[in-house]
């Protein structure tokens, strides 16, 4: 599949689908270089070939359509499809990556009608959806691989192993350091270098020509490791007869996690997330699903997690099975408790932590964590409760408020140009006189980051009003330069 | 209201502060600052243009330094007189003597042991302990003297904190005064100064954060604005003031005083130099000095005695006269070559009898400058020169100029880009659009060429911030060769600092600065011309015998200008660019004068000045020409009647429009420094009046003058062309007879000059000369010269015996001296004769061995073709078992490797070496390009004029002059010779990127016949770069390009 990349996005669904008939290219980074990782068939035939510059492509084609480049995820692209290929083809299909599949026909043609129309058959599939792709069976791998990249138009069966040898040796599947070794030497097609006694070569290139050549024509065996499903740990119960009372539900619940929690911990696995199905005698299923913040198989725990949500389930006319899987399972080892004695444990609250997101959203959940900008609202980040805390620190003698508005309200003041505090303001109908302020401090716009941002500059004031209630204001603009913002004032926090 | 700005960092605080000294100065008069201190993190580098610009804008310098201590601690420094000020350099030579390169190590105990007649300003972070600390200890050191620094900081409890450093400097008894920590003039700098801070730390300006300067308001505000935001601390203000009015040092105050001499017992310098002069007076002229001579000599003595400029002579004579006993190759130039006491002094070899040259140009009584003698060293041997001066005059009273590194505009994109954040290689192509050293920045116009997109805030960013860095110091490096030369303390004077390289020393301070300040200074350059002379010379004697230097060259041999006049002059001095070359057949030249006004009159000044026309067409006898008046005969004649040096515009100044030679003197200045002041301007209504004045029509003035404006920096002295013009004719004359012995030396000069070895190969074979390519039996490191064999008839006729030239070791890309040099040692007892023998008797490493198959080294005398070495060396091992050393290789089959194309071979050849001695590359292309009807070269240029052609060649040359008219020259060579492309701007702008990236250029144009002279001026340019790759099969080749602006 000589256009893989391109043509797996392009068969995505949705918005990020790229238009079908224009060019399209995928820019990934080569060490410091923005490079052309791979191009769909227009662009190639603009001129744009894989390993080119990222520039060098634009200044070729304008407008070129470009898209960041995703190795791993064509590679488990890859992987479905051989998944796919082994339903339809044969029971041993392999991904070859990065954009081929391997595919033992042994025995399986004549489901077919041959290999011929196999290979015609697999081929129309794929063109079907939108994928290029060329075959080629051979008596081996090596041949196959090499005779499908270069020889195939757009499919090629063949018998003769002499089929090779005018076949430049870059389709050996070697390394780019000794295809460029041989090239240096002279070494043009496979057939000179099958030609070439092996020791000398084993001498100045090591095993690995000899290998790939002796794979190529059959001399040597290679497997194939064949693509399996990944198997989610899971359990299954079927009842005698239906149930539907909430106790009964929870204490099956309990056994389920009890059998599961057993299979994990055969794995040395802990879930993350745990599905359990509930299937209805009307052939409805309800289900619930719940998160953990770490990998775990408490299954005490676990089971309160998930019949904390068992109120949500309506049973019906009663319930015939559950199935309790866990589709995110992540290693679970042991830690000792603690690691030196007397030392008090630090507390786990990773449970309540579960509690509470499953009750209120793992969304609603956060810590917040310093960013390095002087922007009061850019200047923290919210991360996961048990996240790792980090080294970043807020300047200890720059106070700022607890509580943040957002967005600023703006206020009505008396202040004087250009950098006194405000007399008094007035905030949402109250007046409030000001009996004490600091400031101003000055804080610039990002202007690397916004263009607007480029002369902006606010003056922050902290203030006390009579009641000794104090608050953060601002005035966009130095009180000098008019570019420099609106000089209206804005209430920003709330002080304690 | 007054007010006195004390800590200021002007961009001399390299990437630190973001302003010239220039705009802060000017920024402080608008702003009614009186005074104005430059404080540079540990540096007094910029000091000489803060003073120049004090002088311009009316506020006063207050010479200052801030001081980064061991311990975190800053304090900003004043000397109140110039001992103080010595003692500072002092203190900043030691501590940048203890931290090497760009560093400077200090501590409190240093600060106590310089103090004296010092004033300091504490500049405090926090009022803690920490703070009184540092407080007690400038309380101490400087007692009355030590004050505390006031700023504001735009930052929560500013107020606070002022009050509380306050309470701490009253009971340190430290007086508190105001300063704004400026870090540059206007507040629109504040992007430039995070763009340049990101640069300094190294990270993009999104990774910047807290590391960014957080305090705000870092500009120059204005008196009465200080005066309102400090209007508590009235004192502090006051202090300011006085802190100012105490530190009065200026640098007018530094009075230098050159060396003194060794002196011959009992004489005084004066005298030295009068026994040398006439002493080598009577050795240049056996037969008796002429009158002539010995009234200028008198005249000269009389003069340098008068500005006691004796000792600069002497130390000039002792530094030639050591370079000679060393036998190393030198010649003085520039302005020195006018004197005729250089001349017998053996500095120069322009005879004073021979050319009528003006002292006062060289020094002069009224401008009270030091003279500049620059002398020329072989350029392998300089540092053996340069090791003499640190030695003799030791290493506290001589040191190198520095030279500021400044952003041009690729550097400029470079860094800015990588601070935005911009990939690599959108830099990169962005940054092909200028030319290498240009400061021309890049503009939004070049990224549309490259379809980018224009929209995108960040790309318009990068490009409006690199055109503001450009020109920016980045950081000082060091002169080439200019020696400051004291006889007080040189580190009382100005700070100096070890270089990177071992044994030297730089002073903080460039030549520009040290010309403000009047020192004197001798110039020891490289020129890689005289190492290649140099070369020819020995190989001369020692193959044939032949004992010559510069001045016993053959003088005025027809030949050699027979041969300069065909523009056959590839490879030797000056006179081979391509604008020297089409100018010669026009020229002519036939005497030593013709070459002199050759190299002066190829020069942008010239050339803008619109000279080179009329005089071409009056040598031609197209043009009468005329002399208003007898004066200007005299100055002129010479050049008819074009003013075409430096010094005849001098003369014309002096005895047409009545200058004071002095003021003559100024009117050259102001012309060299044209680019920067246009002072010209100046002297052009007085020039314009007094020609008119003495009857000269106004019509007449006016054209005169334009001729001298013209010359802009770019004019030659007279006596510079000359000293250029004598290594141009003895170049060209060894290039005429000993093409071989010219082609050796000039490959092991490289790099230098407009050719690669390719072109000079080329030139050499011919004329002639058998070059015979590297081999492992035969090269040493250096290109050397055999007899034997060659094939009969092919060299010219009365040449003697000509040598082959085998191309050297030296050649081969990748290849170390050291390596090359243990092969040739093991050769020495007898030849290798297999490939596995010379592995075990040359015991290089299998590496360097694959260079050598890759040159094709092992085919001449082991019959080795380059695939069949590299087959064998394959099976080598570095880490192989002494054991099985010596015996004999087991036996393996043969195995039979394709041959290489004869395409590839040239290809492979122009990789490894850079030249082939094959076909030409473009041979191997012919075919394409014949069907797509390119012509060869040769078949182009011999066309009449005006005809359409289409030509392909190989770049050799790009070059764009800095004239105005923006066209670019590109030399193309093919198989069967040169073809010079002419690229105006419009075409250039179109093409850009090809004309400046592609190898191998096709080109569409017309011919344009010119005498012997032919251009084609290209109008559509093809690209024909991939189309060698082919030739290869495999990478594209690569040429050596040399581009010049």
């Amino acid at each position: 599949m000589p256009t893989w990349p391109t043509d797996r996005l392009r068969r995505l669904p949705g918005s990020a689908k790229p238009s079908p008939d224009g060019p399209l290219v995928l820019l990934g980074r080569d060490g410091r270089r923005r490079v052309v990782m791979a191009a769909d068939a227009h662009a190639q035939a603009l001129g744009i070939r894989p390993g080119m510059a990222a520039t060098q492509a634009h200044a070729l084609v304008p407008d070129l359509p470009a898209l960041a480049a995703d190795p791993a995820e064509d590679t488990a692209a890859l992987h479905r499809l051989a998944q796919w290929a082994q339903k339809h083809y044969s029971p041993i299909v392999a991904a070859d990556p990065p954009d081929g599949l391997l595919i033992d026909a042994t025995g399986a043609t004549h489901l077919a009608g041959g290999p011929q129309a196999m290979l015609a058959g697999l081929v129309d599939r794929l063109t079907a959806t939108g994928i290029q792709a060329r075959a080629a069976m051979a008596a081996t791998i090596g041949a196959a691989h090499a005779l499908a990249r270069s020889k195939a138009n757009p499919i090629l069966v063949a018998c003769d192993p002499g089929a090779l040898v005018d076949l430049p040796i870059a389709a050996l599947r070697l390394p780019g350091g000794i295809v460029a070794g041989l090239h240096r030497l002279g070494f043009e097609y496979i057939g000179a270098l099958e030609a070439t006694p092996r020791a000398p070569l084993a001498l100045r290139f090591g095993q690995e020509p000899g290998r790939r050549l002796d794979q190529a024509f059959g001399r040597r065996a290679e497997p194939i490791t064949p693509v399996t499903t990944p198997d989610t740990p899971q359990i299954h119960r079927v009842f005698a007869e239906p149930i539907a009372a909430a106790e009964t539900l929870a204490l099956c619940t309990a056994e389920l996690t009890a059998a599961l929690c057993a299979v994990l911990d055969s794995k040395c696995l802990g879930a993350r997330r745990l599905d359990l199905l509930f299937h209805r005698v009307d052939a409805g299923i309800a289900a619930i699903r719940i998160g953990t913040a770490k990998p775990a198989r408490d299954a005490k725990h676990l089971a309160r997690l998930l019949c904390a949500q068992l109120e949500s389930i309506d049973p019906g006319f009663g319930i015939e099975a559950m199935t309790l899987s866990a589709p995110i399972a992540e290693p679970l080892t042991f830690q000792p408790a603690t690691s030196r004695l007397g030392e008090a444990p630090v507390a786990d609250i990773a449970g309540l932590i579960d509690t509470l997101a499953n009750r209120v959203g793992t969304a609603g959940l956060y810590r917040l964590t310093p960013v390095e900008s002087d922007i009061p609202e850019r200047a923290m980040y919210k991360i996961a409760p048990l996240a790792p805390p980090t080294l970043l620190r807020w300047p200890p003698n720059w106070p700022r408020p607890p509580r943040l508005l957002a967005p600023p309200e703006p206020v009505e003041t008396m202040a004087l140009l250009p950098d006194n505090p405000p007399v008094q303001f007035t905030w949402r109908g109250i007046r409030r006189r000001i009996r004490r302020a600091d400031g101003p401090e000055r804080l610039y716009g990002e202007w690397h980051r916004h263009e607007a941002e480029r002369d902006a500059v606010r003056d922050y004031f902290q203030v006390e009003d009579e009641t000794g209630q104090r608050f953060w204001l601002f005035r966009a603009g130095d009180g000098t330069h008019p570019e420099t913002g609106s000089h209206r004032w804005f209430l920003h926090g709330l002080f304690g | 209201m007054r007010y006195a700005e004390l800590q200021c960092a002007s961009h001399f605080s390299f990437l630190w502060g973001a302003s010239s000294c220039e705009a802060l100065f000017a920024e402080a008069a608008a702003l009614g600052i009186g005074a104005l201190a430059i404080t540079d993190r540990n540096s007094l580098a910029g000091i000489v243009r803060a003073h120049e610009a004090a002088r311009t804008s009316g506020v006063r310098l207050i010479v200052g330094c801030r001081l980064e201590l061991r311990d975190g601690a800053v304090v900003l420094v004043y000397p109140r007189d110039r001992s103080a000020y010595a003692r500072l350099c002092r203190l900043l030579s030691a501590g940048k003597k203890r931290a090497g390169k760009a560093g400077c190590d200090l501590g409190w105990d240093d600060l106590a042991t310089h103090a004296e007649g010092l004033f300091a300003v504490l500049v405090p972070d926090l009022p803690d302990a920490v703070c009184a600390g540092q407080l007690r200890q400038v309380a101490t050191i400087f007692g009355r003297r030590g004050h505390m620094a006031l700023t504001l900081r735009r930052r929560p409890g500013d107020q606070l904190r002022l009050h509380q450093l306050g309470g701490l400097a009253a009971q340190a008894r430290v007086r508190p005064v105001v300063t704004g920590d400026v870090l540059y003039h206007h507040p629109d700098q504040r992007m430039l100064h995070d763009v340049v801070t990101c640069v300094r730390l190294g990270c993009s300006i999104d990774d910047l954060g807290f590391q960014r300067a957080r305090f705000a308001d870092r500009h120059l505000k204005a008196a009465a604005e200080m005066h309102r935001l400090y209007a508590r601390y009235p004192d502090a203000l006051a202090a300011g003031l006085d802190i100012a009015e105490a530190c009065r040092f200026s640098l007018a105050e530094l009075a230098y005083q050159y060396p003194e001499e060794a002196i011959l017992p009992g004489l005084t310098a004066q005298q030295t130099l009068a026994r040398f002069t006439w002493e080598g007076a009577r050795a240049r002229y056996p037969e008796g000095v002429p009158d002539a001579v010995a009234a200028i000599l008198r005249h000269e003595l009389a003069l340098i005695e008068q500005l006691n400029y004796a000792a600069y002579f002497l130390t000039v004579h002792s530094i030639v006269r050591y370079a000679r006993s060393q036998d190393i190759l030198c010649q003085g130039r520039g302005s020195a070559a006018n004197s005729a006491v250089c001349y017998v002094l053996g500095i120069t070899s322009i005879d004073p009898r021979r050319h009528d040259l003006l002292f006062e140009r060289f020094i002069s009584q009224e401008r009270e400058e030091p003279p500049d003698i620059d002398v020329d060293f072989e350029h392998e041997q300089r540092e053996t020169v340069m090791q003499f001066v640190f030695n003799t005059y030791g290493r506290d009273h001589a040191a190198l100029c520095a030279t500021v590194i400044r952003y041009r505009s690729r550097g400029a994109l470079r860094d800015v880009g990588k601070v935005l954040g911009l990939p690599e290689d959108l830099i990169k192509s962005l940054s092909s659009q200028v030319w290498g050293w240009s400061s021309e920045a890049v503009e939004l116009k070049h990224a549309e060429d490259l379809n980018l997109n224009l929209d995108d805030p960040r790309l318009r960013l990068a490009l409006q911030l690199a055109r503001a860095l450009i020109g920016t110091p980045r950081h000082l490096s060091q002169h080439p060769g200019g020696f400051v030369l004291t006889r007080d303390r040189l580190d009382e004077l100005v700070p100096i600092e070890p270089a990177a390289m071992a044994d030297r020393q730089v002073i903080e301070w460039d030549k520009d600065d040290i010309e403000t300040l009047k020192f004197m200074k001798v110039d020891c350059l490289a020129l890689g011309m005289l190492s290649c002379m140099k070369r020819s010379f020995d190989l001369l004697s020692e193959h044939k015998d032949i004992t010559l230097d510069l001045a016993t060259i053959p003088a005025e041999d027809p030949r050699t200008y027979a041969m300069i006049r065909r523009a056959d002059t590839l490879g030797t001095f000056q006179i081979e660019s391509r604008a020297q070359m089409s100018m010669l057949p026009r020229l002519k030249p036939r005497t030593f004068y013709d070459l002199v006004i050759q190299v002066a009159i190829v020069r942008p000044g010239p050339i803008q000045g619109d000279m080179v026309h009329p005089y071409l067409r009056r040598r031609e006898g197209k043009e009468k020409v005329e002399y208003p008046t007898p004066e200007l005969e005299r100055a002129l004649s010479k050049t008819l009647g074009v003013p075409l040096f430096q010094e005849q515009a001098m003369r014309v100044a002096i005895e047409c429009a009545g200058f004071t030679p002095g003021e003559a003197d100024q009117l050259r200045r102001a012309m060299a420094t044209f680019k920067h002041t246009g002072g010209v301007v100046n002297f052009r209504e007085k020039l314009g009046a007094g020609m008119v004045a003495r009857g000269y029509s106004a019509d007449f003035a006016a054209r005169i003058v334009g001729q001298l404006e013209g010359f802009g920096s770019y004019g030659f002295p007279e006596s510079h062309a000359a000293s250029f013009a004598l290594i141009a004719y003895a170049s060209a004359w060894l290039k005429c007879w000993h093409p071989d012995v010219f082609c050796a030396a000039l490959l092991n000069a490289q790099p230098m000059g407009f050719y690669a070895p390719a072109q000079i190969v080329r030139d050499a074979r011919d004329h002639g000369v058998e070059i015979r390519p590297v081999c492992v039996n035969a090269s040493r490191w250096d290109c050397t010269l055999e007899t034997g064999t060659r094939e009969a008839g092919t060299g010219e006729a009365g040449t003697g015996d000509m040598f082959a030239v085998r191309l050297g070791l030296r050649m081969v890309q990748g290849l170390g001296n050291a390596e090359a040099a243990k092969l040739v040692s093991a050769r020495t007892q007898r030849p290798y004769h297999a490939l596995d023998e010379l592995y075990r008797r040359a015991g290089i490493p299998v590496a360097s061995l694959m260079h050598l198959a890759e040159a094709d080294a092992f085919r001449p005398s082991l019959g080795l073709a380059r695939r069949e070495a590299l087959w064998a060396l394959k099976a080598l091992r570095d880490d192989s078992l002494p054991l099985f050393a010596n015996t004999p290789e087991q036996r393996e089959p043969g195995v039979n490797l394709p041959a290489m194309t004869d395409g590839r071979e040239v290809v492979e050849d122009y990789a490894v070496i850079g030249l082939s001695l094959r076909q030409h590359p473009l041979f191997f292309l012919r075919e394409i390009l014949g069907q797509q009807t390119f012509q060869t070269c040769a078949a182009a240029t011999g066309q009449r004029d005006g005809r359409t052609v289409k030509l392909a060649g190989l770049v050799l040359v790009r070059q764009r002059p800095g004239t105005a008219t923006g066209v670019t020259f590109i030399t193309i060579e093919d198989e069967t010779g040169f073809a010079n492309l002419v690229v105006w701007a419009d075409l250039f702008e179109k093409q850009r990127r090809l004309v400046l990236g592609a190898r191998i250029l096709g080109v569409e144009g017309r011919v344009q016949r010119e005498g012997e002279v032919v251009h084609i001026i290209a109008h559509h340019l093809h690209d024909f770069t991939d189309a060698l790759a082919k030739v290869g099969q495999r990478d594209a080749i690569r040429v050596q390009t040399r581009d010049f602006r």
